[in-house]
């Protein structure tokens, strides 16, 4: 049905200022983060190999709902930078004894701590870290917990490479999605341009991306946005999402820049940029690291290649001799807390070209199909067509996009707007060299 | 920034369409393109199927009701629900092909190729009848389908879609035989469950070795055919069926109907299809089969109007015409004799996970997301399982060795079910209502099968 108006105007905004400000470095990021910061692809918070440091601050803030709406979240900041959505993504290499400290700055005064499945040996304060227990025997944290103004300091030692989360163990059915959580990415000893310590698990540096998907059920939020008995008595019953996220964000603003200066808050952008395949000059694929800290299974489904599984929950997908266990999907069905490891590429296969080699069936006029916003107006890579009169496009220079999203179709629908959830694209730019900026 | 608004954006706004393409201030972009010479709608192209998006109604069991929005007070007898669909219009005259605009059929055609050969599935849009004020384009996305260029993928956003009335063709060069689906892309939340989904798959190469061909130990044979290009015959078949999975949310396609907004984050699968029927109907014939029209989809005969003509119960027998499942074409019962290994062709485009359960006969995984269940070093990842759990837009296939007969009857019946109990049935009399077949085991008194889904009371020529 009709697509509301005003959500085009943001996206041709959200493009445009995408487009004219391509200056990689909107945001100023604190000392160990990368910089400058690429437009795409995963961001990493590191720190000083072998003993990286972190310090984390549970806080609250506000993130902007691809309808407009804004959403009181809880998050993580670094301790030297501000709020942000997700926490920060901690990458550190295979080996590293990786310390993080969580400062609490959590409204009405809450207690907070964090876990981080797939880690051994999580210590605090140098002894194990513990569940806590009130009086009763309830069960109340699922490790120790720093109080309000106070800090809790973790420690461990990343022993095996891969995509892990970390996140609130307290009150986790509250504060996980009230927004407590992050990537935690371990780099392998064969090398940042390896997901495990596999040869066959080599990628393509500048085609690392990250799909963190998450939900958001806005009345528990408004519940906690009002204050500590309200938000107590949010009954877990009605729980009923109504935003889906990717990198905490909806579309369109997922495939807006990394540290788009109009999302102040939610820093990660989602837009999956490369080349295509090519044996001589692209030989290695693009990864895509796929977090699922929601609640339910979501099935992604990335059109025009299907990824190949190498790893879940950090471990390579490999038999006891090292057989490869991997396999192909064309939809990655992700359930609660796990994470997936896809290699992917897109090849050229038809090799299709306007003289050489056109497409074998007569090209439509422009102005007898309806045209979409990122259509090139031809059917060929690295090729534009000027579009019929009064109909432009944000094409800019011949290059691909090719839609990647969930496919439990209604949670694209943000409480009925259409288009409006985890949805990216795979931009697939022409060979170089290009025209493109 | 502010949208510039063209009159053409004006046009379409005041036709309640829904393409509304972002304008933007002039880019210096522009100033780069080379002006080619506009190419035109070639009334010459060659294809070799043709379909036609539009509206419908069609049939699921009316009690337990849902009020208000099931049965659809809207609905002509003896149908209940709103549809969108798609219709096989391939062969049709112009009038015939403009006849079958609020005929659609749910799900839509299943439609196969060869790998490496080319297909070319022209798509047309013939409108909503039941809602004229809403003019949304039609594509046909392959789902699945690799390495594809957005101009054949179907998704809107990406390249183009297609406007009432108009015309383009799908070129598809499959390159990786297995089961995929398709659907339209445009506003795909509610054009897929509104019924504009069902399964494509592409044979392998294999099926085409010389006749004594060795495949390890494997000796092929003419007519052998395989899911995969296995190189040792494990993938191979007798029967094949193609099992299709969707939903209906009663309130959404009563809405679609009633000209009300749904807000599809509320979605809730109130009916769960096979193959576009619910238990018991999922057991009934198919309608009737066009089999020399059936050599790239499943078509069903129509009448001198285009229509479909409807499924015919015990032809022979009690001859049960039902025609309330004139637009629900497609049986899922699974036949075959003892001995015989069956394929079944899993893909799913409802939007939650399922169950779906085969008792008393192992099942065995031979491909997922149409890719053979092999590591790239060549190890074997099949496995053996009675229960398939299969999420929204994936495909699974599944080779079983039908058991010994044991009789006394005809056949003996296996039951293929949802063990998600709550999409088993919609609370019906008898647990019907849901995602749920048989498969039937017979002594050998079956002959070979000729078609895909091949039911014993088809009527087909």
């Amino acid at each position: 049905m009709t697509a509301s108006k005003f959500k085009w105007v943001r996206l041709v905004l959200v493009l445009l200022i995408g487009l004219l400000a391509f200056s990689p470095v909107a945001r100023i990021q604190p000392a160990q983060a990368q910089n400058p910061v690429a437009t795409t692809g995963v961001v990493c918070t590191t720190g000083n190999s072998p003993n990286p440091s972190f310090s984390l601050t549970a806080q609250s803030g506000y993130i902007q709902m691809p309808d407009m709406n804004t959403m009181y979240m809880w998050s993580y900041g670094l301790t030297d930078g501000s709020f942000q959505h997700p926490g920060p993504t901690l990458c550190v290499n295979e080996g590293d004894t990786v310390t993080v400290v969580l400062q609490n700055n959590m409204d009405y005064s809450l207690p907070t701590s964090l876990i981080f499945p797939g880690q051994e040996n999580v210590l605090v304060n140098g002894v194990l870290s513990q569940p806590e227990f009130d009086g009763s025997g309830n069960l109340t944290s699922l490790a120790n917990s720093a109080a309000f103004g106070g800090s809790v300091t973790y420690s461990f030692v990343a022993t095996r490479p891969g995509t892990f989360i970390y996140e609130s163990g307290t009150d986790t059915k509250t504060q996980v999605p009230m927004g407590l959580f992050g990537a935690l990415i371990v780099r392998p000893g064969l090398g940042a341009d390896h997901v495990f310590d596999r040869p066959d698990s080599q990628f393509t540096p500048t085609e690392e991306f990250m799909a963190l998907l998450s939900e958001i059920d806005p009345y528990q939020h408004a519940a906690w946005a009002i204050g500590l008995t309200q938000g107590s008595n949010y009954n877990l019953n009605n729980y009923r999402a109504r935003y889906w996220l990717i990198n905490g964000r909806g579309f369109p603003d997922s495939i807006a820049d990394n540290n788009a200066p109009w999302l102040p808050s939610q820093p990660y952008g989602a837009l999956a940029r490369i080349y295509p395949y090519d044996a001589a000059i692209h030989p290695l694929p693009a990864v895509e690291r796929f977090i699922n800290v929601g609640s339910e299974e979501y099935p992604f489904h990335p059109h025009g290649q299907n990824g190949l599984v190498i790893g879940r929950d950090g471990y390579p997908l490999e038999g006891p001799g090292s057989e490869d266990l991997s396999f192909e999907k064309f939809a990655v069905n992700i359930g609660p807390g796990q994470t997936w490891d896809v290699l992917f590429k897109w090849h050229d296969a038809e090799g299709y070209d306007p003289v050489t080699n056109p497409v074998s069936v007569t090209v439509p006029d422009l102005a007898n199909v309806a045209i979409g916003m990122f259509y090139s107006g031809s059917p060929y890579l690295g090729h534009q067509e000027t579009m019929p009169p009064g109909i432009s496009t944000l094409n800019q220079c011949g290059e691909y996009y090719i839609i990647s999203h969930n496919h439990a179709l209604f949670q694209l629908d943000a409480f009925g707007q259409v288009m409006s959830g985890p949805i990216t694209y795979l931009r697939i730019d022409p060979p170089q060299p290009n025209t493109c900026p | 920034m502010k949208k510039q608004f063209s009159r053409r954006d004006f046009l379409k706004v005041a036709g309640g369409a829904v393409f509304i393409v972002a304008g933007a201030s002039v880019m210096p972009q522009f100033l780069r393109r080379t002006l080619l010479p506009e190419q035109v709608v070639g009334a010459t192209d060659n294809f070799d199927l043709f379909f036609g998006g539009t509206d419908g109604w069609f049939y699921m069991p009316p009690e337990p009701a849902i009020p208000p929005w099931f049965p659809d007070s809207y609905a002509p007898e003896p149908f209940n629900t709103y549809i969108f669909g798609f219709r096989n219009v391939t062969g049709m005259t112009d009038a015939q092909r403009e006849n079958q605009r609020n005929k659609a059929q749910h799900n839509a055609p299943f439609f196969w190729v060869d790998q490496e050969q080319e297909l070319k599935v022209q798509l047309t849009n013939l409108g909503l009848a039941q809602r004229p004020d809403l003019t949304d384009a039609h594509t046909l996305h392959w789902h699945g389908f690799r390495n594809v260029i957005p101009f054949f993928d179907g998704e809107p956003t990406g390249s183009i879609a297609v406007p009432v009335g108009q015309l383009f063709t799908y070129v598809f060069r499959p390159h990786d035989p297995g089961t995929y689906m398709y659907h339209c892309h445009v506003e795909d939340v509610e054009h897929v469950t509104m019924g504009m989904t069902s399964l494509v798959f592409v044979r392998s190469l294999q099926n085409s070795l010389a006749d004594g061909t060795l495949l390890g130990t494997w000796t092929h044979h003419t007519g052998d055919r395989y899911a995969y290009n296995d190189g040792d015959g494990s993938t191979y078949y007798d029967r094949e069926n193609a099992l299709f999975l969707s939903e209906i949310w009663a309130k959404g396609h009563w809405g679609d109907a009633h000209i009300q907004e749904s807000d599809w984050s509320e979605f809730k699968a109130d009916f769960s299809m096979l193959n576009g029927r619910v238990h018991p109907d999922t057991l009934l014939p198919n309608s009737p089969i066009n089999l020399g029209a059936s050599t790239h989809a499943l078509t069903i005969q129509t009448d001198g109007n285009g229509d479909l003509l409807w499924p015919i119960e015990d032809p022979n027998g009690l001859h049960i015409e039902h025609q309330e499942l004139q637009y629900n074409p497609h049986s899922s019962l699974i036949t075959c004799n003892a001995g015989e290994k069956v394929l079944l062709r899993f893909a799913n485009l409802g939007f939650r996970e399922e169950a779906m359960t085969l008792a008393g006969i192992k099942m065995k995984v031979v491909g997922r997301d149409a890719t053979l269940m092999k590591g790239r070093d060549g190890t074997d990842t099949s496995y053996m399982t009675d229960t398939i759990l299969i999420g929204a837009g994936e495909s699974y296939d599944v080779i079983f060795e039908a058991p010994a007969y044991q009789g006394p009857g005809l056949y003996d019946t296996y039951v293929l079910y949802n063990r998600r109990y709550t999409q088993d049935s919609n609370l019906s009399t008898g647990g019907a209502g849901g995602q749920r077949t048989e498969v039937r085991v017979y002594p050998g008194t079956l002959g070979p099968q000729q078609y895909l889904n091949q039911h014993p009371d088809d009527s087909a020529s």
